[in-house]
């Protein structure tokens, strides 16, 4: 017997020996030393039982093996499932729901690059920085960023990207802030979604971004999709957050006043939570940014594509320009956000409201 | 004696002589040229696997040596291999990297082995077959029975419908950055399509791939940039779009424009695919560098491995090339000496 195979065996026996100890424990009036014997000897025979069936070729002590079908064929469900969802609904998929939506994200694509000038566009962002911040170095930043982006000749792709980041936010705005909301007010709904949240932040895009693909088909709109799922986690948890750090005395208070349920939560918990979920919505730009390039490689245009191009054709100046404007892009959607989370904050803070 | 020396007594006097005349030494001790591991370059595509796990398990068995395969991207795998950092390149796409290739080879960094790993790859803009001729037993009628080249597309457009840009049809074009997303890119220009299709950049393979294969599932139109021996063109059945016969004249001249206005297209070559190594790494293994010279692989064989990959799961390649050497000595036994192909057999 091999010495892993030694180790394999006395951590199985260990934890047979445990097991029975805790469970011959849970009756009681068993002496403690007729538990340890029962759970000796339980231990003894799994050691037994697995040495025979290892010698029958089981192969229960050996390390990883390659090769062999798994006993689990979950990989073969999912496949003749992604197969019949895409030959069942594939079309009614496409035609109802995605071709609508990428008609319109085209549309409004190039209604940024083509109907609007550039100086207008960087005129208008310097206004939202200064609307937000109040402060006109913001704005003059914001500016020059986009006559940087202009003089690198990468205005069409930023703003395709921009256009995909703010369907994605958009879509993620409208199923995050119920569900977050949804997370602060109840417990239970919470417990249930932190796994599902687990999952979407943790699971590699790429595996949903090949059945997207076959049923949505190539583009914006698998895109707009896989970036979705991606930055929503922390909109939810941070406007559950939000809501839960609601002062227990201030909701006491509203309590007291005779605030009804709906009240408490528009007229005060919400207001209070303002800030944190929009720090939320500056996360989830931040986090819909990093998917830009992984969604170029389903189709998605824009400076995702840039950057795939610089790196696939080893042109490190292609690369660097497109994700020097992906990084000023984002330093302006985030300080333009989180002057407004600040703004809010102030305002609820002095009272104003 | 050991086992396997044992077994290969048995297989024949010859094998015996040969083991005999190894001054005993037992078979499978056969000291590599190379101490340190070969890196192969391992493509980003399932033939690259397949080729790296045949000449992997040669080179294991055979020859004594430890290989690994380093993933990567055609660019900078070719950097790599200049640089010395990958020593084998089992799939050199030299047509497709004319320039590039010239460029390093002046170097005096890499060479050509003289192997080539696809006899006869084919390059062109496919539609499904269903699309032309109709499938009976699918229930598909023929939406384009008159799709015969690429000059008759514009007639077609709508039935390639771009949801982004439904006015024109969807071309899909290769992987982003690659020498045939460009070419293509060109030839669109020079066949005057832009004005009724999109270039659509679907950007990695696996979308491509994704996106062909729901179009086949569902029983609907595509047009689309392919290329053999994949297991893609092994699985469908398509009909390849003709283009006016290939020029190498026009062809070069194409190739070298910026965005092909003004230029006449051709068909892509039927190419071969070259293995090529690291010079001073060939200056190290001779032997190897023998072995690698004579690889030589028809395209059918390679597209019934890649089906074989697919249908199997087996995403190394490893199976399939233990297939391949099972099935076909006849093939691969020539290119190694008779010690090397027994040690391989042995090992199988």
């Amino acid at each position: 017997m091999s010495f892993g195979a030694a180790i394999s065996l006395l951590l199985i026996a260990g934890g047979v020996f445990g097991a029975a100890l805790v469970l011959t424990g849970a009756r009681p009036g068993l002496a403690r030393s007729r538990r340890l014997g029962l759970a000796g000897a339980a231990a003894l025979a799994a050691a037994v039982a697995l040495v025979i069936a290892d010698l029958a070729g089981m192969g229960l002590l050996a390390g990883a093996s390659e090769g062999a079908a798994p006993l689990l064929p979950l990989a073969d469900w999912v496949d003749r499932a992604v197969d019949w969802l895409v030959t069942a609904y594939g079309d009614a998929l496409r035609e109802n729901i995605s071709n609508p939506i990428v008609y319109a994200i085209g549309f409004f694509e190039r209604f940024l690059y083509q109907s609007i000038a550039w100086p207008a566009m960087a005129v208008a962002f310097a206004l939202f920085a200064y609307h937000a911040s109040r402060k006109w170095t913001l704005a003059l930043f914001v500016a020059v960023a986009f006559v940087l982006i202009w003089a690198l000749q990468l205005w069409k792709p930023t703003m395709q990207t921009l256009s995909l980041i703010s369907v994605s936010i958009l879509v993620t705005a409208l199923v995050g802030l119920p569900l977050g909301i949804a997370m602060g007010l109840s417990n239970r709904f919470r417990t249930a979604m932190m796994p599902v949240l687990d999952f979407m932040q943790t699971m590699p895009s790429f595996v949903y971004l090949i059945p997207v693909v076959m049923l949505f088909g190539l583009g914006t709109f698998s895109g707009v999709l896989a970036t979705a799922v991606y930055a929503a986690p922390p909109l939810i948890r941070l406007t559950d957050l939000g809501l839960r750090l609601v002062d227990k005395e201030v909701m006491e208070a509203a309590t007291a006043f005779g605030a009804s349920r709906s009240q408490k939560l528009w007229r005060v918990q919400l207001p209070l939570a303002l800030p944190n979920v929009m720090a939320g919505v500056n996360q989830s730009i931040m986090m819909a940014l990093a998917m830009v390039v992984i969604a170029s490689m389903i189709g998605v245009r824009g400076l995702g594509q840039e950057v795939f191009y610089g790196l696939q054709r080893q042109e490190p100046g292609t690369g660097f320009t497109a994700g020097l404007c992906i990084v000023l892009l984002a330093i302006v959607l985030d300080r333009i956000t989180q002057a407004y989370g600040r703004r809010m904050q102030a305002h609820y803070q002095t009272g104003a409201y | 004696m050991t086992r396997t020396s044992l077994r290969l007594l048995a297989a024949g006097p010859v094998l015996a002589l040969a083991v005999t005349l190894g001054a005993g030494a037992p078979a499978g001790a056969q000291s590599c040229e190379v101490a340190s591991t070969i890196r192969m370059a391992g493509n980003d595509w399932q033939s690259s696997h397949f080729h790296n796990a045949v000449t992997q398990f040669i080179l294991e068995k055979g020859y004594g040596c430890k290989t690994v395969s380093v993933p990567g991207t055609t660019q900078p795998l070719l950097n790599a291999l200049a640089r010395g950092d990958v020593d084998i390149l089992m799939e050199l796409w030299k047509a497709n990297n004319v320039e590039i290739w010239a460029k390093m080879m002046k170097s005096g960094r890499v060479v050509e082995t003289g192997g080539v790993s696809i006899q006869g790859a084919v390059q062109g803009w496919f539609v499904p077959r269903y699309v032309v001729a109709g499938n009976a037993r699918r229930g598909i009628k023929a939406t384009a029975p008159g799709l015969k080249s690429v000059s008759d597309m514009p007639k077609y457009k709508a039935l390639f419908k771009d949801p982004e840009e439904p006015s024109k049809g969807r071309f899909y074009n290769c992987k982003l950055g690659w020498n045939c997303e460009r070419v293509n890119s060109k030839k669109l220009v020079a066949y005057n399509l832009l004005g009724d299709y999109t270039n659509f950049q679907p950007g990695s393979g696996a979308a491509l791939a994704a996106a062909i294969g729901s179009a086949f599932k569902r029983g609907k139109p595509i047009v689309f940039y392919y290329w053999g021996p994949t297991w893609v063109l092994g699985k469908y059945d398509v009909v390849m779009l003709k283009e006016p016969p290939f020029d190498k004249t026009k062809w070069d001249k194409l190739d070298k424009s910026k965005d092909g206005k003004g230029l006449e297209a051709t068909a892509y070559p039927t190419i071969k695919v070259y293995v090529a190594a690291n010079k001073k790494f060939a200056q190290k293994a001779p032997k190897i560098m023998a072995f690698l010279g004579k690889y030589a692989m028809k395209d059918d064989l390679v597209n019934k491995a890649l089906v074989y990959m697919r249908e199997n799961k087996d995403k190394t390649g490893r199976k399939a090339a233990m297939e391949f050497l099972k099935a076909h000595p006849a093939i691969w036994t020539k290119w190694v000496p008779a010690d090397v192909a027994a040690r391989v057999k042995a090992g199988l």
